[in-house]
């Protein structure tokens, strides 16, 4: 009996090795792209002219779009409210907080900048969770810091809280140059970010915006701006919808984000508090947060349509994958051609979506230019640069007629 | 009048009352019906719109359908008293990433594969726990675990798709089509599949000579040893059929996803333990039915229905469900108490 | 069938040592293993950090233990850390941590009560009734919160975390004291009491320990009640510590214990096991873990290894539960009866057959 479990046991452990092996093909999994130690120039440039003549402006994500575009104007950012809570939801400034956080912070405690350039600097690169879309984010990071010579280590805390707060320990422990972070949760990266800054080492926010607190003690924060980007497609979307349908009974329903996180507020409440301003005619009918499950979402969608009927003109999806394939399947099977439907983008799914001309459009969010950006902004920090308080992305909204440009995808 | 009282209570007599009788017998039919009712007074009296119409219902089916394939498949597992097999939601996503990738190669080959490595995994549960015997929930939640490594292992954290993978047009249409095609532009293949599976398996469990065997394995793993049966191999049997339908369910579910992708799946062994638990096929094994466990996937999605159609959100939704999947097995248990039929 | 010399007693008994105490062993093999080869293990900082990430699984571990001692199961632990955790962060802004942090207690502690009640007075199977609470309990979660995570930048909050995290002695935070102390507590509590002893026979056999009279039902509830308090206890220090509480803090716990304590040597079976093993076994997980992220492997390995781990004990349980079915009932007298008969049976084969 023993010698029959422990034959059935190796079989099962080579069957899996076996499979892990074959196929992979050693592909390094979480590609520690291990530079040679911080090379000191022997003679002719230090390491500050050199890491000041790298040009990272050719380099290209996968989709053939540029890997970075540095703006030179960020965006209006209008005056605080005292009280943003006060004020009514639909107002755009009850969500000054979380919409501007990092405009208005009180920085403490930032290292000073030691300006003898980034090649070879080690950097510790710490993502929320596995996903194919923070796989791209590594792999953009990954390019930059290669152009650099950067000593790239990135972990994945696979979104569990303990797990990244125990890397974030880990990473202090090995006193990097510099640690990258997303925050898991917008709520718990104040007390993240003040032990990093704690322990005196430089830290760069970056995707997910945090709560105010946590911007005191970052060099800056980098990534989209969604609530701006929503703003946006949610104008083209009214604009849409009154092409097709005129102003009047125009109902809209909105499945949400993971709730808790920015996007949660970015994707809902940025087009409804927008709307409220340019087209007041548009009403909220529901909205819900089916997770990023597509057979949850076609219920929900189905649902809402033998609810609303045809009160439900349009629908705001925070996911162009499976949010917005669940909202096709349940939209098609009702018959329902003439809703618009938008949605944040932009993965291979929901590019062919608009490509097939269901979605009307969705926001591009490069994966890889957001990791690539938080790298070219602790580049800049070890040059000497001066860094803003926040830096975005570029904006743009997808649509059919622009769609091919953004092939092949990023994830 | 002494005598009288006395003999009321003969020993060997057991409480018989209509309403313990009908619970045990159709029980989750009758939640069903008493749910449907429900919305039919909600909607008379205005409170929802639209619950009573054909597409109404076919909706709800439409969204419980794969639920229900993998549901009727791990009814066999609870059947034979082996609780539940938590591998089911790696299964589902292996199979489905192992399908698009074999695309290249056709769709046939595709499907095949996908069975063909389904019908491993199921072989690896069946051994391990029907002939040694191991933890039925930590054996399948450790192959949960190795499964999950694999296809991170092997894909390297990356998401594939159909249309990229298929040697021809045709081969990713029709893979696109397992969730997608409709007879009749209203019934889809899932839908289809999960009333094939539920008379085909309801027939074998009930009419089969397996299904008999495996319910008296069920019910009392060692008589039914001593009486002949090969149990090591029942369980075997009933672990394999478990899997396979987890890989038809994941199939549906890459499908309808559009990616080969480690996380599709997830959350399906809870929601289908619940279904097959509400279905009436009690966790101590050879109790139960696979009509039953239709009506449970079926009680789930008229209860989903009703509560968004009140505007219920989505978290107070899971509250109700949860609420409700501990009445309902309550009420089942007891009844089968007071009735002498619980053999435990 | 063991042969009756010294030196086979002798290896019975270390084979026998080592069964028991394998989690004992396999801890000093992973430690040593990362001592030697992880880079940057054997510092102060990373060992505190381990002891730091183990407090709050081991003190639900403490409880898990004991449920799985009687044989029963609690799937609800990872929703009552979150539950805990949120209501003792969320209700400090009203009353104070004072006020807070023992109703977050009481509130895992009557929801344990809620699941004994159901298991042992309805008797509906454990599996099901923390299965059901687990959903409701993520519904009321959610709703309650109304979806946003909580946290505080309050000065006096981060002075709580801070004395939280800080070090006394080197490697000993007090929220690492506050977890040691209850492990040790219940493990002299298992191990020495009547009553922790009663538990072992509850679970091993439930019907023999109500006819020598342990009130079966009340111990069933009372160690549901001291699983929510141990969960409670973990999610409130945890949450404390970090000064927030996210939706999803105790979502992966769940398995994570339930594989450490199984690994550890409780059986799902009940009867077994004890809680200084889960304790050494999630350190081990722990230490594990670390080490893998030391090494920069990615989250595949540590999930493969995970998987292959709990499957090498499962598989372990069933030879050691085959062995046993296998032995049971023999009595010395009558084997060496047989092996006399035997003896006998073929001498006189070999004088018929010579």
């Amino acid at each position: 009996m023993k010698r029959r479990i422990t034959i059935f046991f190796v079989l099962l452990l080579a069957l899996a090795l076996t499979g892990a092996v074959f196929a992979g093909g050693g592909g390094e999994p979480s590609g520690g792209a291990g530079a040679t130690e911080g090379e000191t120039a022997a003679g002719g440039m230090s390491n500050l002219e050199k890491s000041l003549a790298v040009d990272t402006s050719t380099l290209k994500s996968e989709d053939g779009q540029p890997l970075i575009i540095l703006q030179e104007k960020q965006r209006e950012v209008p005056a605080r409210p005292s009280d943003p809570e006060a004020l009514p939801e639909d107002n755009p400034l009850h969500w000054w907080d979380i919409e501007f956080a990092g405009w208005n912070a009180n920085k403490r405690n930032i290292p000073a900048s030691p300006e003898d350039g980034a090649i070879g600097k080690r950097i510790v690169f710490i993502v929320h969770g596995d996903h194919p879309w923070t796989t791209a984010c590594t792999l953009g990071a990954q390019k930059v810091s290669g152009a650099y010579d950067m000593e790239f280590k990135p972990l994945s805390p696979n979104w569990d809280l303990a797990v990244q707060n125990q890397m974030i320990d880990q990473a202090i422990n090995e006193r990097p140059d510099m640690i990258l972070l997303i925050p898991l949760d917008a709520k718990t990266a104040p007390q993240q970010a003040r032990k990093i800054n704690q322990a005196g080492i430089p830290l760069i926010l970056f995707n997910t915006l945090p709560s105010a607190a946590a911007m005191d003690y970052c060099i800056t924060w980098t990534g989209p701006d969604d609530f701006g980007q929503f703003r946006m497609l949610s104008r083209v979307w009214a604009d849409e919808m009154k092409r097709i349908h005129g102003t009047a009974d125009v109902g809209v329903a909105y499945t949400q984000h993971a709730p808790g996180g920015s996007p949660y507020f970015a994707r809902c409440w940025g087009p409804i508090s927008e709307l409220s301003g340019y087209a007041p005619w548009v009403k909220t009918l529901d909205k819900q947060a089916p997770g990023f499950e597509a057979d949850k979402t076609m219920q929900l969608v189905s649902d809402w349509l033998t609810r609303f009927g045809d009160d439900l003109k349009g629908i705001c999806a925070a996911d162009d994958s499976a949010q917005a394939l669940g909202i096709f399947e349940a939209l098609e099977k009702a018959g329902r051609d003439d809703v618009v439907v938008i949605a944040a983008g932009n993965s291979k799914v929901g590019m062919d979506l608009v490509k097939e001309g269901k979605l009307f459009a969705i926001t591009y969010q490069t994966a890889e230019g957001d990791g690539a950006l938080a790298v070219q902004t602790a580049a800049d920090w070890f040059n000497g640069k001066e860094i803003p308080p926040v830096r975005y992305l570029p904006k743009h909204i997808i649509t059919k007629a622009d769609v091919e440009e953004f092939y092949p995808p990023q994830w | 009048m002494e005598q009288a009282k006395y003999e009321a209570i003969k020993p060997g007599v057991l409480r018989h009352s209509v309403v313990n009788w009908v619970f045990v017998t159709i029980g989750v039919y009758l939640i069903a019906i008493v749910l449907l009712v429900l919305g039919i007074v909600l909607q008379l009296t205005g409170t929802i719109n639209n619950f009573l119409t054909a597409q109404n219902m076919l909706n709800i089916i439409d969204a419980v359908s794969m639920l229900g394939i993998v549901a009727v498949g791990m009814a066999f597992v609870t059947y034979s008293g082996h609780y539940a097999d938590l591998s089911v939601p790696t299964t589902m996503a292996l199979t489905g990433i192992v399908a698009v990738e074999m695309l290249k190669f056709g769709f046939v080959a595709a499907m095949l594969s996908a069975i063909v490595v389904g019908f491993v995994v199921g072989l690896i549960n069946a051994v391990a726990i029907g002939k040694f015997r191991a933890n039925p929930i930590i054996w399948t939640l450790a192959v949960n675990y190795m499964s999950m490594g694999v296809i991170r292992l092997v894909w390297v954290n990356k998401q594939i798709y159909p249309d990229m993978t298929a040697s021809t047009v045709r081969a990713s249409e029709m893979f696109d089509a397992i969730f997608r095609l409709r007879f009749f532009d209203k019934i889809a293949l899932p839908m289809v599949m999960m009333i094939i599976l539920v008379i085909v398996l309801q027939f074998v469990m009930r009419r089969t000579k397996f299904g008999v065997q495996l319910k008296m394995t069920g019910a009392a793993r060692t008589p039914a040893r001593f009486s002949g049966i090969n149990v090591e191999r029942m369980i075997a049997i009933a672990f394999i059929i478990c899997a396979l339908t987890a890989t038809i369910g994941g199939l549906a579910v890459t499908s309808l996803n559009r990616v080969g992708a480690w996380y599709n799946g997830k959350g399906y062994e809870f929601k289908a333990v619940t279904a097959v638990v509400i279905g009436g096929v009690t966790l101590a094994g050879g109790r139960g039915s696979i009509i039953g466990v239709l009506g449970g996937v079926l009680v789930i999605g008229i209860l989903n229905n009703i509560l968004t159609l009140l505007g219920v959100g989505t978290f107070s939704q899971d509250m109700i469900r949860g609420a409700i999947f501990i009445i309902v097995v309550f009420v089942n248990a007891r009844s089968l108490r007071k009735m002498g039929r619980d053999y435990e | 069938m063991s042969s009756k010399t010294s030196k086979g007693i002798r290896r019975e008994k270390t084979l026998v040592f080592i069964d028991k105490n394998r989690i004992f062993i396999l801890f000093g093999v992973v430690f040593l293993f990362m001592a030697i080869f992880a880079p940057r293990f054997m510092t102060t900082f990373n060992l505190t950090t381990i002891m730091r990430t183990t407090a709050m699984n081991a003190t639900a571990a403490i409880g898990f233990t004991m449920i799985l001692i009687i044989a029963q199961l609690d799937l609800s632990i990872g929703t009552i850390i979150t539950f805990a955790g949120v209501v003792g962060l969320g209700l400090k802004q009203y009353i104070g941590y004072g006020g807070s942090i023992p109703i977050a207690i009481l509130a895992g502690c009557l929801i344990g009560l809620i699941n004994g009640l159901l298991v042992a007075k309805a008797k509906i199977s454990s599996f099901i009734v923390t299965l059901g609470m687990l959903t409701i309990l993520q519904g009321a979660i959610y709703t309650i919160t109304r979806g946003n995570s909580i946290s505080l930048s309050s000065p006096d909050a981060f002075a709580v975390s801070d004395w939280l995290s800080k070090m006394l002695i080197p490697l000993i935070t007090p929220r690492v004291v506050i977890t040691l102390i209850l492990v040790a507590a219940f493990t002299v509590f298992l191990r020495f009491t009547r009553v922790g002893r009663n538990l072992y026979m509850v679970g091993g056999n439930r019907q023999t320990a109500w006819l020598a009279g342990i009130n079966t039902d009340l111990y069933t509830i009372v160690t549901f009640v001291i699983s929510g308090f141990t969960a409670a206890v973990g999610g409130v220090l945890f949450a404390m510590e970090g000064a927030a509480a996210t939706l999803n803090l105790g979502d992966t716990s769940l398995m994570y214990v339930i594989s450490a304590v199984i690994i550890g040597g409780t059986a799902m079976s009940g009867g077994k096991g004890g809680v200084l093993k889960s304790f050494f076994a999630i350190l081990s997980l722990d230490v594990l873990y670390n080490g893998i992220i030391l090494f920069g492997l990615g989250n595949e390995v540590k999930i493969f290894i995970a998987g292959v781990i709990l499957a090498t004990v499962v598989l372990y349980e069933a030879y050691t539960q085959y062995k046993h079915d296998k032995t049971v009932g023999q009595r010395s007298e009558l084997l060496k009866e047989v092996d006399q008969l035997k003896e006998k049976l073929r001498a006189s084969k070999q004088k018929i057959a010579g």
